[in-house]
């Protein structure tokens, strides 16, 4: 067997070596290969120290009630269930469709009340003429006086002559 | 579900189980016990109590001491445990068998704990945390008797392996602990990390490489 610190895969075969996970011909190869590497057989017995004082580390034992609290919260949970069904993130999606339809008639509600009516605004101001008789009669006198001081011009002979 | 109905199927399901430390291997008797909890999923999904609790039976123990040596707090492991067990029973309607049971369980356990771990809870049971190591080891001793030297030493050596792992950042700590006590394959620990297999290996690379340079006196 080549030594693996060449191969480059040193660590990777050490610690499947040392939790006896490599295959048996593998296994029974580097076996061999350390009993004559003392490079692999440091690295070996190191991993092996970490392994074996890893061992040591015992969990503590568990709650006598570990089980019972565990059904207490489920039981807790379920009956939450209900109103967690009711007021939670599902509705969001129930209405999800209608939420741009909402948004817009949320802006136009704001617009409105911003600006005001729109018929406010469109239509232009009606301004009535206030024109009296007096005026109207003067205007009719100036038209008059105009006529008598206009020379009167050849328009209809010119216009017989040419027919 | 009422509580008297789950203790009722608990009780049931009293029937000889498998050992609750079992590990994953990749034999068929491990993969017959995949399918099984998977079909026990569908089961509890049908409303059937007494598959959750035989499902409870089957990994509570990995579960908690995973969690244990993960936040080093025995109370808290437990608590955790107590949320993860509560989200798979809240999943059953949604479960779908795609991935293997085991590497769903231990996902939901190492995000709980890897949270735990990045709030900074640890800090605030620091007390209670010196308390347990030495509680947990008199416990241990206790059943061993050794002699006070033996026990000091013991002590000493053990408290040295609890600092090495808690000074590992968080995943190559969740990747050793599942690689050495779970006796998980690569592919499952990438599975759980949600990683690739060769990003699992330079963890472990890594993570045993600091505690060769740590523990290796031990030798």
């Amino acid at each position: 067997m080549q030594c693996p610190k060449e191969n480059g895969n040193a660590a990777e075969l050490m610690i499947a070596y040392v939790a006896e996970a490599l295959e048996p011909a593998t296994q029974i190869a580097l076996e061999r290969h350390i009993t004559q590497c003392a490079d692999c057989r440091e690295m070996a017995a190191q991993q092996k120290a970490v392994w074996d004082a890893l061992e040591d580390w015992k969990p503590a034992p568990i709650s006598s009630d570990f089980d019972e609290k565990l059904y207490q919260r489920i039981a807790q949970d379920e009956q939450r269930g209900w109103w967690r069904r009711l007021t939670g993130a599902n509705w969001s999606w129930a209405f999800r469709p209608a939420m741009p339809v909402a948004a817009a008639c949320a802006a136009l509600i704001v617009a409105f009340l911003i600006r005001g009516p729109l018929s406010e605004y469109d239509s232009t101001p009606q301004v009535q003429p206030q024109v009296s008789i007096e005026q109207v009669e003067r205007a009719l006198d100036d038209v008059d006086l105009l006529k008598q001081l206009t020379p009167s011009a050849p328009v209809e002979e010119s216009a017989g002559e040419r027919i | 579900m009422s509580l008297e109905h789950i203790r009722t199927a608990a009780a049931a399901v009293q029937s000889p189980q498998p050992s609750p430390d079992e590990r994953v291997s990749p034999d068929m008797t491990a993969l017959a016990s995949l399918e099984r909890d998977a079909e026990l999923m569908l089961r509890i999904r049908e409303g059937d109590q007494a598959s959750f609790s035989l499902l409870l039976e089957r990994h509570r123990l990995p579960v908690i001491h995973f969690l244990y040596r993960m936040v080093q707090n025995q109370a808290v492991a437990e608590e955790l445990a107590q949320e993860v067990f509560l989200r798979v029973y809240r999943s059953r309607d949604t479960y779908a068998p795609t991935a293997k049971f085991t590497t769903w369980l231990f996902r939901i356990a190492t995000h709980l704990a890897l949270n735990w771990i990045r709030d900074g809870k640890n800090e605030k049971s620091q007390e209670s945390l010196d308390a347990e190591i030495a509680e947990g080891a008199t416990r241990q001793v206790a059943d061993r008797g050794r002699t006070v030297e033996q026990e000091m030493l013991y002590q000493a050596r053990l408290g040295e392996v609890r600092q090495a792992i808690e000074n590992l950042p968080a995943k190559q700590k969740s990747a050793v602990l599942m690689h050495k006590y779970e006796e998980m394959e690569y592919s499952q620990i990438a599975g759980v990390l949600n990683c690739s297999e060769s990003a699992v290996k330079s963890l472990l690379f890594r993570a045993y490489e600091t505690l060769r340079s740590r523990l290796a006196h031990m030798a």
